[in-house]
């Protein structure tokens, strides 16, 4: 993977706990039945969602299981712009929007953030203004938007379509919706009276109008969805806007629930049912192909580079456009602090300080405090093999990245323990590793100690525990003794692992049939990558925690110990092999 | 008081009209004839002041899933606050930080054996068979925690959750959906919309055809004043027309490379990108139709547009990054429009030769319109309304409704299609329709000078009807009153343009309209989709209760819930 090599994944626990929805279908359940006793399969891609490394997990004490992203509820503490670091008050973000609405943009082509320049020649820095990217020199030039000021560039920007035109605030357009209504009608009543006249010329001059923008339409319908919705409910009695009895028509409602005859008479009213939008100012917009024919012929005119790429698409406000002069900057997006509950015992996990500037936590239970670190190195190859006798004198650099087929090479797995008593570790691993090459995997020592994460001095003051002679566990031949640990110090153990790396292709002679076509085939992306699943074990004997030994007190012991022991499964990632 | 509450009674009883609760898209379909009484909000005691307490801020989280993006955001907004795809990069692991590295920009990749084409771009396919349930609930799980961590940004307040979904959905992909959104996001509900009706809601329509062309298939659904009320499909979509891109790309990289070079292979965001950037679809039909007869007005204006052949040939140049190595093509514009052709229209096959599920579309449009009742056809098809990823695609909406236009003009109305000596009567009777047609036009347009001649009375069937006056006055009236006569337009094929689901869901859930299909959170995690009531329609007019000071239920609560189209 992207990591360097080598790098250890944990799985959280929330993936097997996962595999038993009541959702699945019976044939599913058979199969995660069947599964409860197989491997973890790191080339799953199911994998990619519960694998971690260590420093993303957390853990929950209550709970006593490791915490990843999936299985914490997250709550926001405050919201800030990372561009300026203002924060910003959750009614702002309510009614503005997740977006900074000062003057942090970011360009729309390569994304990194603008400043604004002036584009004035003399040297006293006024007016006009532009955003301009200092990385790819794009800049609002380019779509015709100069600013005034250079304060304030989200309000003025609001303001200002491409090209320079000004953008109708909400106001504006429910004002000119109104204009355009009364227009209407009074030409349909001017009609009626008329009996048939000639369409006005006025619908000439509207149909000359540019195509309505993709918020004009919104606001249109929005605005003609409600005239409707309120021209059918208008008999709301409770309804809390007109609860007083002070206007007349709420008077005569109540009225008339109390008397039968008027009710009778008024009830018998139909109200029509809703139609649907007639013209523009409803939000109808009747397909034109000149906008079609439009596009084609400018896609023609300028060509690719003209055209915006999927992501810079998305990346815009209304990703509903095609040409790079559509193009607008866009406003940083806020982030969040956020404080994290564990999702079954609702602890919180880890809180940061509410400070923007600052970046300690008042409360953050890490799986690194409490989860032994598994890591994994190649074994200098002095010690090991029969050391070739040119190379013993200059070692060279063990490279990850092309590890031999088939020849055995052994490496070095570290186990450090975080917590502060001694445990007890048990590991497993498949023999050969899952997926298209298949490497064959030893544990020389799958059952060990380690120490206990005492004070760093004890170390160099008791020197009961000295290193283990690397000579006893070398038998005669220069081969590794099984069952024997390579070394060890106060908190930490290593253990050897001897791996013999697959081969990429089916080679003749291996017991494997090579196969035509399978042969021919190529290996997917990172099938070559060696990733071995480790299963831990770990067992030790810990105080009884505060709450349960509150419990306990009755009944005696204070210093009472109780045994635990936790299990997961770890992925290492040893190498890459090389191809033959 | 006593009659009173027995009027009451009935009228609950009689239909389910408005008043007062909040509207429901059924509601307004149906005309609420009966008499409008005020409903007593349970919630409020007999002798408590009503107003107030009872309108709880229900707020909303408006989401539109699809095969390959999300979108969410919130009601009143016009844009989704974010689309989100399901590309290779969102499914690495936490920590693998491999797309920042500037090599890997330039690297091609395989796709994996065995794999269809873009399948690792799906969130989820309608076969089953073919789909791990548990990793279209990762995928969702991490794109909804993306969605709600970086661009919705909510305080901790649960919200309700109002969800567009395509109408024919399997039971286990839904509640794979409405797991995450009730566990892992805490919804108190869900309020489920078809995304036909939806798109139609965009549209300020009541009634409309739509084209909803998405990746895997092209859905076609009629929608009745807010009802779905016929459905086909073809596979003819987006899924074929990026693997008809690539096949053309890869062809043209072919033609660039000396012999000896491997062998170009484009991948998916590759062909992907081109088709976005610059793929287009030709607006006219091609005009090798011979059988094809247009009305003499019209066919000038079509034959105008023949392939003028433009000297020097317009071509467009496409670098190509992630080749090795780097490499720019140019491809002839016309060629760019290749694709959308064969794969949406593939205008070289005979019909006959189709399978059920893979119709073009003017085809498939045109028989869900044939197969609709006549009132329906005749509103349905002047509201033709084509969304969905590739109706972007430049010309292609016109393209659609010209082929649809030019089928209708070329068998009417008629089921029966090649019938041996049937479709020479057919050709008969359409011609004289035509005739018919023109006869007419012309006499409206020499009626004057007819008219002028007193002693040839005209055939009673061309005769202007008497004037009534009271149907003047009628129509007079409804014309102040009632909708304006462009409401009623039909009979024509007519293309209106839509904002798309999510605006729809949008702005159904500005307008605080609630949906036939709301899921409780307790509810379905006692029972999950089971627990639905096997009814299709289920009352939305809450029931009257007694008024008791202990009442205590909440106006909103219904007996019991329903799934509707999903069901």
């Amino acid at each position: 993977m992207a990591q360097p090599f080598p790098y250890t994944y944990y799985a959280c626990d929330c993936y097997d706990s996962n595999n038993t929805t009541s959702s699945k279908r019976a044939s599913q359940i058979l199969a995660a039945a069947e599964e409860e006793d197989r491997t973890f399969d790191p080339r799953s891609p199911r994998s990619n969602y519960s694998l971690y490394p260590l420093e993303h997990l957390l853990y929950c004490e209550d709970c006593q299981q490791i915490r990843c992203p999936r299985c914490v509820l997250e709550e926001t503490l405050n919201w800030y712009c990372p561009s300026c670091l203002f924060e910003v008050p959750s009614s702002v973000v309510k009614s503005d929007g997740n977006r900074c609405t000062r003057n942090c943009y970011n360009c729309p082509i390569c994304t990194s953030p603008m400043t604004v320049n002036s584009l004035d020649t003399s040297n006293d820095n006024g007016p006009p203004y532009i955003l301009a990217c200092p990385y790819c020199h794009w800049s609002t030039v380019e779509i015709g938007i100069e600013f005034e000021k250079h304060t304030g560039i989200s309000s003025q920007l609001a303001r200002i379509a491409n090209g320079g035109k000004p953008i109708p605030t909400q106001k504006e357009r429910d004002k000119e919706r109104e204009r355009r209504k009364e227009l209407g009608s009074r030409k349909r009543d001017g009609r009626d009276v008329l009996s048939h006249s000639e369409d006005s010329p006025s619908t000439d001059t509207e149909r000359d109008d540019p195509p309505p923008s993709h918020d004009d339409v919104f606001s249109n319908l929005g605005a003609f969805y409600k005239a409707q919705i309120e021209a059918q409910t208008p008999s709301n009695p409770f309804s809390p806007h007109d609860i007083t009895f002070s206007s007349p028509s709420a008077y005569n409602r109540i009225m008339n629930l109390y008397s039968n005859t008027s009710s009778k008479r008024n009830k018998r009213q139909k109200p029509a049912p809703m139609r649907e939008a007639a013209s523009l100012i409803e939000g109808l917009t009747v397909h034109n192909p000149s906008a079609d024919a439009a596009a084609i012929e400018r896609i023609k005119k300028e060509g690719w580079a003209a055209t915006l790429s999927p992501a810079q698409k998305l990346t815009q406000i209304n990703p509903n456009i095609r040409f790079e002069s559509d193009l607008r900057p866009i406003a940083t997006l806020l982030c969040t602090k956020r404080s994290k509950r564990c999702r079954s015992c609702r602890h919180i996990l880890s809180k940061p300080e509410s400070k923007i500037t600052s970046t300690r936590y008042k409360i953050k239970l890490l799986a690194l405090n409490h989860i032994p670190r598994l890591s994994i190195r190649a074994l200098p190859s002095t010690a090991t093999m029969p050391p070739p006798p040119s190379s013993s004198t200059q070692q060279p650099q063990f490279n990850y990245n092309a590890l031999n087929s088939g020849i055995p090479t052994h490496f070095l797995l570290h186990l450090s323990n975080p917590l502060f008593d001694p445990i007890r570790v048990t590991l497993a691993t498949p023999s050969t590793t899952p997926g298209k090459v298949q490497s064959r995997v030893t544990i020389l020592c799958p059952q060990f100690e380690v120490g206990a994460n005492t004070d760093v001095w004890d170390d160099a003051l008791s020197s009961s525990l000295s290193p283990i002679k690397r000579g006893s566990i070398i038998n005669a031949d220069g081969q590794i003794e099984a069952g024997k640990i390579w070394d060890r110090g106060r908190n930490w153990t290593s253990v050897v692992i001897e791996v013999v790396p697959g081969f990429l292709k089916p080679v003749a002679g291996f017991g494997q049939q090579v196969d035509g076509a399978d042969g021919e085939e190529e290996l997917g992306e990172d099938e070559d990558v060696l990733e071995i699943p480790v299963f831990v074990r770990i067992e030790f004997e810990a105080d009884v925690n505060a709450e349960e030994r509150g419990l306990g007190d009755a009944r005696g012991s204070k210093g009472e110990r109780e045994r635990r022991e936790e299990a997961f499964w770890t992925v290492v990632g040893v190498g890459k092999i090389a191809g033959m | 008081m006593s009659s009173l509450g027995g009027e009451r009674k009935v009228s609950a009883s009689l239909s389910r009209s408005i008043r007062g609760t909040t509207p429901r898209l059924a509601d307004l379909a149906s005309t609420p004839e009966s008499p409008r009484t005020p409903l007593l909000r349970s919630t409020s005691s007999l002798f408590g002041s009503p107003g107030g307490s009872f309108r709880t801020e229900d707020e909303y989280v408006v989401l539109e899933i699809g095969s390959r993006f999300v979108r969410g955001g919130f009601p009143g907004e016009s844009t989704p606050r974010c689309t989100l795809s399901f590309g290779l990069e969102e499914q690495r692991r936490m920590g693998d930080y491999r797309q920042w590295d500037p090599e890997y920009g330039h690297k091609r990749r395989k796709r994996k054996r065995g794999e269809e084409w873009g399948q690792d771009y799906e969130l989820y396919r309608l076969d089953l068979a073919q789909v791990d349930l548990g990793l279209v609930e990762d995928k969702f799980e991490r794109a909804m925690r993306e969605a709600y961590n970086k661009y919705f940004l909510l305080d901790t307040k649960p919200r309700r959750i109002l969800l567009a979904l395509p109408p024919k959905m399997p039971h286990s992909l839904m509640s794979t959906i409405l797991d995450v959104l009730f566990g892992s996001f805490q919804a108190p509900s869900i309020m489920l919309m078809s995304s036909p009706v939806l798109s139609t809601v965009a549209a300020g329509l009541r009634s409309a055809l739509v084209v909803d062309i998405g990746w895997a298939e092209t859905l076609v659904t009629a929608v009745s004043e807010y009802r779905e009320v016929h459905e086909r499909r073809t596979t003819r979509a987006a899924k074929l027309l990026s693997e008809e891109m690539a096949k053309l790309l890869n062809a043209a990289l072919a033609n660039d490379v000396e012999d000896g070079s491997p062998k170009a292979d484009v991948s998916f965001e590759e062909a992907d990108e081109v088709l976005t950037r610059v793929g287009w679809c030709k607006s006219k039909p091609k005009s090798n139709r011979n059988t094809l007869y247009f009305p003499a007005r019209t066919s000038p204006i079509l034959e105008e547009f023949e392939d003028a052949v433009e000297s020097p040939e317009p071509s467009v140049t496409i670098p190509f990054t992630r080749n090795t190595p780097p490499t720019e093509i140019t491809v002839p514009f016309a060629s760019l429009a290749k694709p959308a052709e064969t794969s949406l229209f593939a205008p070289g096959t005979a019909l006959n030769e189709f399978d059920d599920d893979e119709l073009p579309l003017h085809h498939l449009i045109y028989r869900a319109l044939l197969s609709l009742p006549m009132d329906v056809r005749r509103l349905c098809m002047s509201r033709i309304i084509i969304t969905g990823g590739v109706s972007a695609l430049p010309g292609l909406k016109t393209r659609i409704l010209a082929e649809v236009e030019a089928l209708v003009q070329q068998k009417g109305w008629d089921p029966v299609r090649s019938y041996g000596s049937a479709s020479a009567r057919h050709e008969q009777v359409l011609r004289q329709q035509r005739e018919i047609f023109e006869l007419r036009r012309q006499e409206g347009e020499d009626k004057v000078s007819e008219s002028l001649d007193p002693d040839a009375p005209l055939p009673a069937g061309l005769q202007d009807p008497e004037e009534d006056a009271i149907d003047a006055k009628l129509a007079h009236l409804a014309l102040r009153n009632g909708a304006p006569p462009s409401c009623s337009i039909g009979g024509t094929i007519r293309g209106v343009e839509t904002l798309g689901a999510w605006a729809g869901a949008s702005l159904v859930a500005q307008q605080r309209i609630r949906g036939i299909v709301e899921i409780e959170r307790e509810r379905y995690l006692q029972h999950g989709l089971q627990g639905a009531n096997r009814e299709k329609e289920v009352s939305v007019v809450p029931q009257r209760q007694s008024m008791g000071p202990g009442v205590v239920r909440g106006a909103g609560e219904r007996a019991s819930w329903t799934l509707g189209v999903w069901a």
